[in-house]
């Protein structure tokens, strides 16, 4: 299907929720096109390829609204959800803030989403790619000898947004990625690791050899892993650590969160949060990053929106229903019925990674994190974590089974050190930063 | 939704580069929707899942293409793409499968094709939401969501199976968030199962909502967890995550397949305390884990997994246990038709032990009460766990005292389990509410316990 057929199809899809009875309706297709090999040892062990397409239809009736998803693209098919979706919004509660977006449009400049040399890649060079890489892990360290395989995946994704104000607009982006997770034993004790990374292009994905090499390290460097005492000390979360950090203050600031009392942010606005290092910001404007889209989820043009700014809190993230409902402006975060991130990061600081190591007299260094809780409400963090122990100044050892806690505001209060590590392989991003204490709880 | 003629076609189609086995999942599901929130119906959804997912396996290595277009060249396209895994030259010899019909014991209700009418979903979230609002004037809010599904799956397989089963499903879940200063928590509680809206005529929404507000409630009231090793006892019912993730995944037959899981080939050796034993069960009448037959055609069964502490099996999906020379479980579950089916828990569960939950209690001199647990995570490698507590409490001198908000706790599983000091003999199964995912796919699961105490966990608060 083309960027053209996928826009008749959401016009046709906002056309039947009309004639159904909706006052407004809102049509998003989304076609993607996924190609996904997976290698163990010298074999492909998954090849996978398939093209999907999906409809998200929203009507709005007099603030009342539902949503349809659909993989069922047949025109009954579409004509049968639209009129479920009108009977069943005489259900809902009237709220004068649902409605479509006060105004659409596409963010003016190039973005460059898509990448011609990855949309034409042939299978055969695909597949030698993962093979490729599965062979490197396995070269890395005489203890890899197993792995839970090596992918590479690409997409090339058409969305086209139509609405009942006119708007009618289609982008289509390519995205790459690859991962392994090696498997290494010593001494009857088995670890594994995973590394991954994306990329819009093909020439700005990481290569294999660096994705090996970080993939194999990170698995063997946990042997003889001890468990720590219990002490507070300084933290230092590595990049990709960092970003899971930032990804949990994102639920924070979004403003579905805020609105209904489950953000520990809610009513601070204006107020100093974090320290001075601590600007982050959400750009879905940013050429060739995998967070860039001309418009959002309901067809509002993208931009730059400053959340945290030398660490004052100075805004949410919204989408028209939240902006309305909070007197705010919409930032573009729309998903199409909550809100997600464009490219959301902590902005680079200027020290590389083993300078903070360097500058900790004793500390742990956190390089994964396992569990998750949504107490963005209250602010809490505890997490499951490996890394290092860090003493004068060096890692002196790798430590395991412990968890790593504190208050979320206390946290960005005492980030002291930004590194210079920022990588956007993916929509919320972060550069390594230092957290002047946490708890650390182990033996 | 396809005739016998058009699925050994594609059958056909899929196997004409060679290949040892393909399957054809065929899926069609609705599930409806509503959303509470501000005392208000905030929205209502529907979506709808539609399409055909076809695999070919050759060996240790499985090709998949899924189509939403229902077209006959659609989807003998997606045979195609699947059969590439296969790297033969394509014949034109057509292989004829004769398809027999799998039966198996329904679990669930296999009559009903419609949801109830709209007003009977709003009316139990607006009586969940009155009802969580009276239990205590510090509920500042409540978010409640109502979702019934339908889901039909039809199997076809080169092995000469088919399969249908209807497998409805139907959550209730309430969240509610206390308020007090500049404190805040909350609670949430689910439940349904493969059953229908009248389950909520006993298990009614109150009862859930006061429970989602109980837990709100206590937890605002709460202080922050103590950090560092103590002895846990961990509650009947939803303290069955723990059996899920500490062991569940670590015998998933793919992990051992590959030798990556710290199980692999240790089938009849002692892996936990001789007080543990852990059933997996996919026959358990109306639980969200439970599948007539599974997405590969193979009916629901009842596994030992654990017994006295030795390991008896893992659980297989058919690529897996071809491998390993043994028989499918019927272990092979699939998010929907876009995805290759995994080994997969159904219900996971403890049965009764011999000691009583008082005894336990008393027995434990500083630890803490693990009731609930809001999920968790495991390593299969090494078997490092977290898990993060719903609803928790500190146990002094052999009693419970102060509840704690917040905790996480950190293990591993083989060292928890041989660490079971005390089983309790009041085994039942959680509320019907956990998901499990894996490998980028969720499908619903049981989990079930009665009250266990490990010796020693490392609790991941902030007090010392």
């Amino acid at each position: 299907m083309t960027q053209d057929e996928a826009l008749v199809l959401a016009r046709a899809a906002v056309a039947s929720a009309q004639r159904a009875g909706a006052r407004d309706a809102e049509a998003t297709l989304h076609v993607t096109r996924r190609f996904h090999a997976e290698a163990r040892d010298r074999t492909i062990s998954k090849l996978e390829q398939s093209t999907g397409r999906s409809l998200h239809l929203r009507i709005f009736d007099d603030g009342r609204r539902v949503a349809v998803t659909t993989s069922d693209l047949t025109a009954e098919g579409i004509d049968r959800v639209a009129r479920e979706a009108v009977a069943q919004a005489a259900f809902i509660a009237q709220d004068r803030y649902a409605a479509l977006p006060d105004a659409c449009g596409r963010f003016a400049g190039e973005l460059d989403l898509y990448d011609r040399a990855l949309a034409e890649r042939n299978d055969a060079e695909k597949v030698d790619d993962v093979l490729a890489l599965e062979r490197l892990i396995r070269a890395a360290d005489p203890r890899i000898v197993n792995s839970s395989g090596s992918n590479y995946a690409d997409t090339l994704s058409i969305v086209a947004l139509a609405n009942s104000l006119g708007f009618a607009d289609a982008y289509t982006s390519t995205r790459a990625s690859r991962s392994s997770s090696p498997v290494a034993e010593d001494g009857g004790v088995k670890r594994t690791a995973h590394y991954g990374t994306a990329a819009r292009r093909l020439r700005e994905l990481e290569p294999n050899d660096v994705v090996a090499a970080l993939a194999a390290r990170r698995t063997v460097e946990m042997f003889g892993a001890r468990k720590p005492a219990t002490m507070r000390v300084p933290v230092i979360f590595e990049r990709d650590v960092a970003a899971a950090v930032l990804s949990d203050l994102f639920s924070a600031i979004s403003a579905s969160n805020v609105a209904v009392g489950n953000s520990f942010l809610a009513d601070r606005i204006g107020e100093r949060i974090g320290s001075e290092q601590l600007t982050i910001v959400d750009d879905g404007t940013l050429a060739g990053r995998l967070g860039s889209s001309p418009f959002d989820g309901e067809g509002v043009p993208t931009r730059r929106t400053s959340v945290f700014e030398a660490g004052v809190l100075r805004t949410f993230l919204y989408d028209s229903y939240y902006a309305r409902k909070l007197g705010a402006q919409t930032t573009g975060n729309s998903t199409g019925g909550g809100i997600g991130a464009n490219n959301f990061y902590l902005e680079a600081g200027p020290h590389a990674l083993e300078e903070l190591i360097a500058s900790t007299a004793r500390g742990v260094l956190v390089l994964d994190t396992i569990g998750f809780a949504t107490e963005h409400a209250t602010g809490t963090y505890s997490r499951g974590a490996r890394g290092f122990m860090i003493e004068d100044g060096a890692l002196a050892y790798p430590i395991d089974e412990f968890t790593v806690a504190g208050h979320f505001g206390e946290m960005l209060a005492a980030v002291d050190a930004v590194g210079n590590d920022l990588r956007f392989d993916g929509s919320i991003v972060s550069p390594s930063f230092r957290v002047a204490e946490m708890t650390i709880s182990g033996n | 939704m396809l005739d016998t003629e058009s699925l050994n076609r594609l059958l056909a189609r899929a196997l004409r580069r060679g290949g040892d086995y393909a399957d054809i999942f065929c899926e069609r599901r609705r599930s409806y929707a509503f959303r509470l929130q501000e005392g208000a119906i905030h929205d209502g959804s529907t979506v709808v899942t539609q399409g055909v997912g076809i695999r070919v396996v050759i060996g240790e290595s499985a090709g998949y293409a899924y189509s939403d277009d229902l077209s006959l060249d659609a989807l003998l396209q997606a045979a195609d793409a699947a059969s590439l895994i296969a790297r033969g030259t394509p014949s034109g010899e057509r292989r004829s499968i004769d398809l027999t019909e799998m039966r198996a014991p329904a679990l669930y209700d296999q009559l009903r094709t419609e949801h109830a009418p709209a007003a009977q979903y709003v009316a139990l979230l607006e009586r969940a939401d009155v009802a969580a609002r009276a239990y205590d004037t510090r509920i500042a809010a409540v978010n409640a969501h109502v979702t019934d599904e339908l889901q039909d799956v039809w199997i076809a397989t080169s092995d000469g199976r088919y399969a249908h089963d209807h497998r409805p499903m139907i959550t209730l879940g309430v969240q509610a968030v206390a308020s007090a200063k500049r404190e805040r928590a909350s609670g949430y509680v689910g439940d349904g199962g493969r059953t229908s809206i009248a389950y909520f005529a006993e298990h009614t929404p109150e009862e859930l909502a006061r429970d989602a507000a109980r837990i709100a409630a206590i937890n605002v009231d709460a202080r922050p967890a103590p950090a560092g090793e103590m002895e846990m006892v961990v509650g009947a019912g939803g303290g069955g995550v723990l059996l899920h993730e500490a062991v569940g995944h670590g015998l998933e037959s793919d992990f051992n397949r590959r030798g990556t899981s710290l199980y692999a080939g240790r089938v009849g050796e002692r892996v936990a305390s001789e007080l543990v034993t852990i059933y997996d069960d996919g026959n358990l009448p109306e639980e969200r884990g439970s599948i007539t037959v599974d997405d590969e055609g193979v009916p629901g069964a009842h596994k030992v997994l654990v017994e006295k502490g030795v390991l008896r099996g893992y659980m297989q999906d058919t690529l897996n246990a071809r491998l390993m020379g043994v028989e499918s479980t019927g272990s092979g579950r699939r998010q929907s038709f876009r995805f290759m089916p995994q080994p997969r828990m159904c219900n996971t569960y403890m049965p009764n032990g011999d000691a009583s939950v008082e005894e336990i209690i008393a027995s434990t001199k500083r630890g803490i009460y693990a009731k609930s647990f809001s999920g968790g995570q495991v390593e299969i490698s090494k078997g490092d766990f977290v898990f993060m507590i719903a609803e928790g409490y500190l146990i002094e001198n052999g009693a419970i005292t102060a509840p704690v908000k917040n905790a996480t706790i950190v293990g591993n599983g083989p060292d928890a389990m041989t660490k079971v000091t005390a089983v309790a003999n009041d085994s039942r199964l959680a509320r019907r509410h956990y998901t499990c995912g894996k490998g980028g796919q969720h499908v619903p699961v049981g989990v079930g316990m009665p009250t266990v105490k490990i010796s020693s966990i490392t609790v991941g608060g902030t007090q010392e």
